[in-house]
C-alpha cells in the first residue's frame, strides 16, 4: 500500500533521512521506533507531503506521493495526526471535525463518520461544543485522531501519541488505534515507548540516524538484542 | 536575509583587500559625485536641479535604511518628519527671522524630539505595530499642520526665505551633498561603534539580543531618534531650497518614495539606496519633464521596482553590486571565495 | 458558545481571559453604546451618521482583517481597491443614469435597480484583481521565502498602492469622477432626523454585506476553511485544504468587499486616483484598534471609529477629523498594545 525507498529528506541545510526503505501492506499495524533525532517525524512528514524528498520515491497505491502537497497527500487517502496536533484552538471540537472532513461532499457520509469519531471518543462528545484551545491534553490528542479520521482516510499515520500524556490517557489511546486496527484501518505509527508499541503493533522498523537498522514483527524485535540493550534496557 | 554576512572568516590578506577595494570603490563614487555637475548633460540647469533631488533623496535613503535596514524598524512616518524639520525651520524663518542654517538644526532637533517621543511610544511593540504606529503618528503630524492655518497657513502654504541668494541650482547641490556625506558618515560611524553592533545584533535575532544583556528599546529608540534627527534636518533644507511648504510634504506616498528608493538601493547597506537616488531621481526628473502629458508614469515605475525587488531580489541595487564585484575579484585572483552571493 | 461542565479542569484556564476581555474591552463597547444612546436623545443625527459610514468602514476593516488574519499580509493597498471600486462603478453607473435622465417616463426599474450593477460589477472587478494578484506576487514571494513575510509583504502591498494610485492617474488623470447621487427620491425620516435615500441604502448594503459575510465565514464550508487556514495553516493541510485556493479566494473577497464600499460610498467620495486613502487609514485604525486578524473585532472596532469621527465633525470641527481619532487611537494602543480584542493575535509565520 505504501511503500518508500531510498528516500532522503531534510531541513535546508540538514539532511535528517539517508535512505529510508519501509513499506506497510493493507490492514497493517506498523510502528517506526528508534532514538530522539533519528527521523522518525521527518519520515512521517515526508509521507504526508510537508517534507518532500531530496531523493527517493514514495509510492501510496501506485502513485508517487515524492512532489504532492500536503493537502494532496490527504486527498489521496492519508491522514496525519502530528506531533503538535495542529488542531484549530478557537474551534468547536465539532468543527474541527468538521473542517477534517473537508473533503467529502457527502453530508450523510460526514455524519456517519462523526458517530463513529464520537463512538470512538465518547470523550469528545461530551466536549462537542467545547473550543479545541481549551481542551485538556488527552482530550487534544483524541480530537487529533478523530479529526484525522473524518476524512475517512485509508492509511493513519500517527506521530508519538504518547508524548506528553499520563500513563492512562497513553492507554487509552492506544486502545483507540487497536479498535482502529480491527476494524481493518491500515495505521503506521511513531513511538518512543518501545516496549507496549512492541507487544501492540504488526510489525515495526527501528531508525538510527536516518536509516532503517531493524525490520521484524513485534516478538521478533522484542527477542533482538540490539533493541533489548538499546531500547528495554535488559 | 538582506544583510550581507561573510560566513567564512575571511584572513588577514584578504579583508585587508576587502577594505582596500571598498576604500577605492567609495572615492570613486564620491569623486564622481563631486565632479558630475562639470560634465555635460549635468551643467544644466535642469540637470543640476535632478542632481539637487537625488542627492536629497539620497540623504533620505540613508537615515530610512539607517532603521530600516539595521534595527527592521519601517518607519511609515518618515516623510512627516522630514515635515516637522521643514516647518520648524521654515516658520522660525518666517515668523522669528532666524538664519536658515540655524533652523535647519533646530528642525533637526525638534524632529529628533518627537521622534524620540514617538520611539518610546511605539518601540515596545512588534514589527509591523511599530510601523503602522509611526505612520499613525505621521498621519496625526500632517492633520495638525493642516488644522493649524493661523501658524502653518494649511494648504495655502507656507513661503521660506531660500537658503543662499542666487539663482544657480550648483551652490545647493554642494551643500546638500555636504549634508548627505556628512548623514553617511556619521551613521556609519554608529554603525562600526559598540551601538551599531547592538543594532545588528536587534535587528537579526531580537530574541537572542535580549538574552546577552542587550536592552532592546533603549538601542531601538537611539536609533529611530537618530534617523528622525536627519530627516529634521534634510527637511530643514527642502524648506530653504524650494521656498513653498505644504501639507501634502508630510504625506505617507512620500515615506514610501524614499522607502521605495531605500529598498532598490539594497537595505541594510546605507550606500545601496544613496548611490541608487541620483539615477532614479535623475530619471524621475527626465521623464517628468519629457512626459508631462503621462503624469505618474515614473511613480507606477518605481512601484514596479520595488515590487519586482521585494519579490525577486530582496538584497536590491547594492547585493547586485556586491555579487558582481566579487565575481570579478574572484576571477582575477583566483583566490577562494570569501564573500557569500546576493540572496 | 457554550458554557462548559464544571467539572472540566480546562475550566481554570478560561476566567482570567474573561476577566481581562470584561475589564477594558467591555468598558469601551459599553461606553461607546452608552455615547450613542445619549446622542439618540440629544443630537440623533450624530446616531445615524455613525451607523452610516460605520458599516462602510466595517466592510473596509473586516477585509483588511481577514486577509491579516488568513495570509499575514498587513495590506497597504486596501484602499486602491475602495478607488477601483469607485471607479467602476463609476462608469457602470453613469450611462444608466444618464439613461434614466433621457427617458424618464418608462424607467422606474432603472430609477430603483440602475445603482445595484455598478456596485455588483465593482465588487466582482475587485475580487479579480485581489485574486490576481495574489497569484502573480503573493505566491511567488511565499515560493521564495517566508522570512520576515509580514514587514516584506506590508512593503510589497505599498509597492501595489504606488502603481495602482499612479497608473489610475496615468490612465484616468486627476480628475474627479462621481455622482451627485444614486437614487433621486426625498429623504427618508429617521429618528427625526432625514436621511436621504443613498445614505439608508449605504447602511443596509453594510449591513446585508456583513451578515452574508460572517454567515459565509461561520457556516459555509469554505468559510470554516479559511478560519481554519488562519488558525493553523498545516492543520488545514492535513485535512485536505489546498492553501492556495485559500489564499486566492481570502485575497479576492478582501478587495471585493473593499471596492463594494468605494462603489456604495460614490455619491459622498467621487473617485479620483488618491480617493482610497482616508479609507485606508481609517480601516487601519479600525484593525489596529480591534487587534490584527480580528474580523469580529474589526466590525465592532468599525463603528467605534465612525462614532469618533462623527463626534469630531460635530463638536470640534471637520478639520480635526483626522487628528483627534488618531490621537485617541494611539492612546488606547499605549494601554492595549495589542488592540482592544487582540488577546488571541497570533500570526501564523511571525514568530
Amino acid at each position: 500500500m505504501l511503500k518508500l525507498t531510498a528516500v532522503e529528506a531534510g531541513y535546508d541545510l540538514l539532511q535528517v533521512l539517508w535512505g529510508v526503505d519501509l513499506h506497510v501492506e493493507e490492514g497493517e499495524f506498523v510502528a517506526i521506533l528508534g532514538p530522539n533525532g533519528a527521523g522518525k517525524t521527518t519520515t512521517l512528514r515526508s509521507i504526508a507531503g510537508f517534507v518532500p524528498p531530496i531523493r527517493g520515491s514514495i509510492t501510496f497505491r501506485g502513485t508517487e506521493l515524492r512532489a504532492s502537497l500536503p493537502h494532496q497527500a490527504s486527498r489521496l487517502g492519508i491522514g496525519y495526526v502530528s506531533e503538535s496536533l495542529n488542531l484549530f484552538p478557537s474551534m468547536s471540537v465539532y468543527e474541527n471535525l468538521l473542517v477534517g472532513a473537508y473533503t467529502i461532499h457527502d453530508g450523510a457520509k460526514v455524519k456517519a463518520t462523526m458517530d463513529t469519531v464520537f463512538e470512538l471518543f465518547p470523550r469528545l462528545l461530551e466536549r462537542r461544543d467545547q473550543l479545541a484551545g481549551t481542551l485538556s491534553g488527552g482530550e487534544r490528542k483524541m480530537l487529533a485522531i478523530g479529526r484525522g479520521l473524518m476524512s475517512s482516510p485509508s492509511l493513519l499515520l500517527v506521530d508519538e501519541p504518547s508524548l506528553g500524556l499520563a500513563p492512562m490517557l497513553t492507554l487509552d489511546t492506544y486502545e483507540a488505534l487497536k479498535t482502529l486496527r480491527s476494524r481493518g484501518m491500515t495505521i503506521l505509527l511513531v513511538e518512543q515507548n518501545v516496549n507496549t508499541t512492541l507487544r501492540m503493533v504488526d510489525r515495526a522498523y527501528v531508525l538510527e540516524q536516518g536509516r532503517v537498522v531493524l525490520e521484524g514483527t513485534g516478538e521478533q524485535l522484542l527477542g533482538n538484542t540490539h533493541v533489548q540493550e538499546a531500547y528495554l534496557g535488559i | 536575509m538582506a544583510t550581507v554576512i561573510d560566513k567564512t572568516t575571511p584572513s588577514r590578506d584578504e579583508a585587508k583587500a576587502f577594505a582596500r577595494r571598498r576604500m577605492i570603490f567609495a572615492a570613486v563614487l564620491v569623486a564622481i559625485a563631486i565632479l558630475i555637475p562639470f560634465v555635460p548633460p549635468f551643467t544644466g540647469q535642469d540637470y543640476k536641479r535632478f542632481l539637487v533631488t537625488g542627492a536629497l533623496m539620497a540623504a533620505y535613503a540613508v537615515a530610512f535604511d539607517f532603521t530600516a535596514g539595521y534595527i527592521d524598524i519601517v518607519n511609515f512616518g518618515f516623510a512627516a518628519f522630514v515635515g516637522l524639520g521643514a516647518y520648524t525651520s521654515g516658520l522660525l524663518a518666517v515668523d522669528l527671522g532666524i538664519s536658515p542654517w540655524i533652523g535647519m538644526f533646530c528642525g533637526a532637533l525638534v524632529a529628533a524630539v518627537v521622534g524620540l517621543l514617538t520611539g518610546m511610544l511605539t518601540l515596545r511593540l512588534r514589527g509591523i505595530y511599530a510601523a503602522v504606529m509611526a505612520w499613525f503618528v505621521g498621519l496625526a503630524l500632517m492633520g495638525l499642520v493642516r488644522t493649524l492655518p493661523n501658524i502653518t497657513r494649511g494648504s495655502l502654504g507656507l513661503s521660506t526665505p531660500q537658503l543662499l541668494n542666487t539663482a544657480d541650482n550648483l551652490p545647493y547641490y554642494y551643500i546638500v551633498l555636504g549634508m548627505l556625506f556628512l548623514t553617511i558618515g556619521i551613521l556609519m560611524i554608529v554603525i562600526h561603534s559598540r551601538i551599531g553592533l547592538a543594532f545588528r545584533a536587534i535587528g537579526q535575532n531580537l530574541a537572542s539580543a535580549k538574552a546577552s544583556g542587550i536592552n532592546p528599546t533603549r538601542f531601538l529608540v537611539i536609533n529611530f531618534t537618530l534617523s528622525c534627527a536627519f530627516a529634521g534636518l534634510l527637511g530643514g533644507f527642502y524648506a530653504h531650497y524650494y521656498g513653498i511648504l505644504t501639507p501634502d510634504l508630510l504625506a505617507t506616498n512620500h515615506t514610501v518614495e524614499v522607502l521605495a528608493v531605500a529598498y532598490i538601493g539594497g537595505r541594510g547597506t546605507l550606500w545601496g539606496p544613496a548611490v541608487i537616488a541620483f539615477p532614479l531621481m535623475v530619471i524621475t526628473g527626465l521623464l517628468q519633464a519629457q512626459l508631462a502629458s503621462m503624469p505618474g508614469l515614473e511613480l507606477v515605475l518605481y512601484g514596479l521596482l520595488l515590487i519586482a525587488v521585494m519579490i525577486f531580489r530582496p538584497a536590491g541595487f547594492a547585493g547586485l553590486v556586491t555579487a558582481a564585484s566579487n565575481r570579478i575579484w574572484k576571477a582575477r585572483t583566483e583566490a577562494p571565495d570569501s564573500a557569500i552571493p546576493a540572496s | 458558545m457554550t458554557t462548559t461542565p464544571a467539572t472540566a479542569p480546562t475550566n481554570l484556564r478560561r476566567v482570567p481571559l474573561v476577566k481581562r476581555f470584561l475589564t477594558f474591552t467591555w468598558l469601551t463597547i459599553g461606553l461607546a453604546a452608552l455615547v450613542l444612546v445619549g446622542f439618540a436623545f440629544v443630537q440623533p443625527s450624530i446616531v445615524v451618521d455613525t451607523f452610516v459610514t460605520g458599516g462602510m468602514w466595517a466592510l473596509m476593516a473586516a477585509g483588511l482583517a481577514l486577509v491579516f488574519g488568513v495570509m499575514n499580509i498587513p495590506n497597504f493597498a486596501h484602499g486602491e481597491f475602495f478607488m477601483i471600486g469607485s471607479l467602476v462603478a463609476y462608469f457602470v453607473f453613469t450611462p444608466i443614469n444618464n439613461a434614466v435622465y433621457n427617458d424618464p417616463s418608462g424607467t422606474t426599474l432603472l430609477k430603483i435597480f440602475g445603482p445595484f450593477p455598478g456596485m455588483v460589477i465593482a465588487a466582482l472587478v475587485g475580487f479579480a484583481i485581489g485574486a490576481v494578484l495574489e497569484v502573480i506576487l503573493f505566491r511567488p514571494l511565499r515560493r521564495r521565502s517566508r522570512e520576515q513575510w509580514v514587514m516584506n509583504t506590508f512593503l510589497l502591498t505599498a509597492g501595489i498602492s504606488v502603481v495602482l494610485v499612479n497608473g489610475d492617474e496615468l490612465i484616468f488623470g486627476n480628475d474627479f469622477r462621481g455622482a451627485s447621487r444614486y437614487w433621486d427620491v426625498p429623504p427618508l425620516q429617521i429618528l427625526g432626523v432625514s436621511v436621504s435615500m443613498d445614505r439608508a441604502a449605504v447602511f443596509v448594503i453594510a449591513m446585508v454585506t456583513i451578515l452574508l459575510f460572517s454567515l459565509f465565514l461561520l457556516r459555509t464550508r469554505t468559510g470554516r476553511a479559511m478560519r481554519a487556514v488562519a488558525q493553523d495553516e498545516a492543520g488545514a493541510q492535513m485535512a485536505g485544504i489546498s492553501l492556495n485556493r485559500i489564499f486566492v479566494l481570502t485575497m479576492g473577497l478582501s478587495c471585493g468587499l473593499a471596492a463594494l464600499a468605494g462603489a456604495s460610498l460614490l455619491w459622498l467620495y467621487p473617485s479620483s486616483p488618491t480617493v482610497g486613502q482616508q479609507p485606508l487609514y481609517l480601516a487601519w485604525y479600525v484593525v489596529i484598534l480591534a487587534g490584527l486578524g480580528n474580523v469580529q473585532g474589526a466590525i465592532i472596532g468599525a463603528f467605534i471609529v465612525s462614532l469618533l469621527q462623527t463626534v469630531t465633525v460635530y463638536y470640534v470641527g471637520v478639520d480635526w477629523v483626522d487628528v483627534l481619532p488618531t490621537l485617541f487611537i494611539i492612546v488606547i494602543l499605549l494601554f492595549k498594545p495589542s488592540g482592544l480584542f487582540g488577546s488571541e493575535v497570533k500570526g501564523v509565520w511571525e514568530q
